[in-house]
């Protein structure tokens, strides 16, 4: 089967070797992919909106949007800090209280049966649907949008790193126990480690979850924040300024959401040496 | 090649192989006396081991023969006091055996890496877990390494590495802190024939450098005739032994005894009596002559 075959078959790994063009696409095909969907999801938004006149307070065109954002960044940027910094406050808080709780309910089991159940039947409650209690219970201040953005992104952390100090290879496990390692040393060398990514994976979730707490919370009270400009700007029917605040947002989402990813790169390096 | 010698030389390190002449090689270090073992799931009951019984010297190179499922992994892990013991007894160093002890070395069966550690870190985990001084056990690490034939391969993560390879550094972390006794649950299984061969040597050569005792559960008849000082043979679940045979081939073991008419003949008698299940060839020993004609297949 070899030699008959061998001439026909240069010839086409000729043809199928790629140039360097076709090379360069197909490696970076992960990125060229997603952006020119979205780039030709612009475009025809563009041109629908410019062609069949769609008023603009129904849907403003992308140009519009684009140059109010630009108009009125610095105002964008003041509510983003009040957003942002917000979120950011709710998501630390959220990250160190969910890792803790679940570092603790794997280091002791009575802790874990006590509490487990109970976080996931806790877990299912419509958390949006509290938001209105927090303004009873701690006012209309920072205090509780901050609790409540807390309360929004806490259940995803401990929920997924409890699933990964769970999960440790149980033949790394057995190599301790022969090793007759203490508990310390286990958990911090063995079950941390593999629970890592379920943290970061918990982190990422809470991460958005915190953003929405704090715009929810900034719907019901406020006066600064990306949650209040939008509903402002809704209130005057300027949908433009709508979607510049949610342009913002997602500004503000992608800086946490890659900080997180920075941090997981980080601590990979460093703890996992 | 050679293991790096360790400056903290353990007492029960014998440089002198398997002579049998110090004290430290007298006695008995292993003694597995009536255990049975029931996995009680709580919807069914497996018997994994059914009344085995058996004695290991100190020093002494056992390897257990037997299909797969009988229950060899499990009689191994109760012995490294991983697994409960459901009835009998077992004494390791004349102390039961009820928690593991690090003074015992276990290969598993799954090589299992840290995946985020490198090659060099993996082998060295025990040490750190061990709290032992790092650089003097860095060394022998690195000469267990060229050892097994992965020079170069240091500083790589295990997903870099083959199945086999993986295999070869879990070797190398039983090996690094020098327990007095070592449990193999099929250290060579993911191995090619060629490099498998390798790896017994290799295995033999740190054997004859450091006695130390061995239990070693394999597939391969093969090997275990060659790696080991005795043979054990087990029937299917549940596990019982019906062979106790003494290889005659001595220590430091030539190299060359897999080519003799005397080990194919050990071969042979091996392989049909795990053919013909249990009870079928019982109480002859390995000086008893061919049982088939010698030299058909070697494993
Ligand atoms: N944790 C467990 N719970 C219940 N049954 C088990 C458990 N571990 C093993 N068994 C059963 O015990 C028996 C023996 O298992 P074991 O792993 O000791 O076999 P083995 O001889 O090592 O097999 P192999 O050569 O394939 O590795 C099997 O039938 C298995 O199903
Ligand atoms: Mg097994």
């Amino acid at each position: 089967m070899s030699i008959t075959a061998n001439s026909s078959g240069a010839a086409i790994l000729d043809i199928a070797a790629p140039s360097r063009v076709r090379r360069l696409i197909r490696a970076n095909m992960a990125v060229i992919l997603p952006v020119a969907t979205a780039l030709s999801v612009l475009i025809v938004w563009q041109i629908v909106t410019v062609a069949f006149q769609i008023p603009r307070v129904i849907l403003p065109a992308p140009s519009e949007i684009g140059a109010h954002f630009l108009t009125n960044l610095p105002a964008l940027l003041n509510h983003a800090r009040h957003t942002g910094l917000e979120a950011l406050g709710a998501f630390v808080l959220a990250t160190a209280a969910g890792a803790t709780l679940a570092g603790l309910m794997a280091a002791f089991p009575l802790a874990r049966e006590i509490l487990q159940p109970n976080l996931v039947a806790f877990q299912l409650i419509p958390k949006i649907a509290l938001a209105p209690m927090f303004i009873i219970w701690l006012g209309i201040d920072t205090p509780s949008r901050l609790a409540f953005a807390v309360f929004m992104s806490f259940f995803p952390v401990v929920i997924s790193t409890t699933v990964g100090l769970s999960n440790t290879d149980p033949v790394s496990l057995r190599l301790c126990r022969s090793l007759a390692a203490s508990g310390v040393q286990t958990f911090f060398q063995v079950r941390v480690p593999f629970a890592l990514p379920y943290l970061f994976n918990g982190m990422r979730i809470a991460s958005t979850m915190a953003i929405i707490g704090v715009v929810v919370a900034e719907f019901i009270s406020s006066r600064a924040g990306l949650g209040f400009y939008i509903l402002y700007s809704s209130s005057r029917m300027e949908t433009v300024g709508i979607f510049s605040a949610l342009l913002m947002l997602c500004i503000v989402g992608l800086v946490l959401f890659g900080a997180v990813v920075l941090a997981e790169r980080i601590v990979r390096r460093t703890y996992l040496a | 090649m050679s293991v790096a010698p360790l400056r903290t030389v353990d007492t029960q390190i014998v440089p002198d192989a398997g002579a049998g002449t110090e004290s430290g090689t007298a006695g008995t270090a292993i003694s597995v006396d009536g255990v049975r073992k029931i996995y009680d799931t709580g919807r069914e009951r497996t018997e994994a081991v059914s009344g085995v019984s058996f004695d290991v010297k100190r020093g002494e190179f056992v390897a257990i023969l037997g299909p797969s499922g009988c229950g060899k992994s499990t009689l191994l892990m109760m012995c490294g006091g991983l697994e409960s013991i459901t009835s009998g007894r077992i004494d390791i160093e004349g102390v039961a055996m009820t928690q593991p002890r690090p003074s015992i070395g276990v290969m598993f069966q799954d090589a299992s890496l840290l995946p985020w550690k490198t090659v060099l870190e993996n082998i060295l985990f025990p040490i750190k877990i061990l709290k032992r001084p790092m650089a003097e056990y860095t060394e022998r690490a690195r000469s267990l390494i060229d050892m097994v034939g992965l020079h170069g391969f240091e500083d790589k993560k295990p997903h870099q590495l083959s199945g086999g390879m993986r295999q070869r550094v879990a070797i190398c972390r039983a090996l690094v802190y020098d327990p007095d006794i070592l449990l193999m649950d099929e250290p060579f299984s993911a191995l090619d024939a060629i490099t498998r061969d390798e790896m017994g040597e290799a295995l033999l050569d740190i054997w004859e450098q450091y006695t130390k005792t061995a239990l070693f559960v394999t597939h391969s008849i093969r090997e275990a005739v060659l790696l080991a000082d005795r043979v054990l043979v087990m029937t299917r679940r549940p596990a019982t032994i019906v062979e106790d045979i003494r290889i005659p081939f001595g220590r430091p073991r030539p190299r060359d005894v897999s080519g003799s008419p005397e080990f194919n003949e050990i071969c042979v008698y091996l392989r049909s009596l795990i053919e013909s299940g249990h009870g079928a060839a019982q109480g002859r020993r390995s000086g008893d002559g061919p049982v088939l004609q010698p030299g058909r297949r070697g494993a």
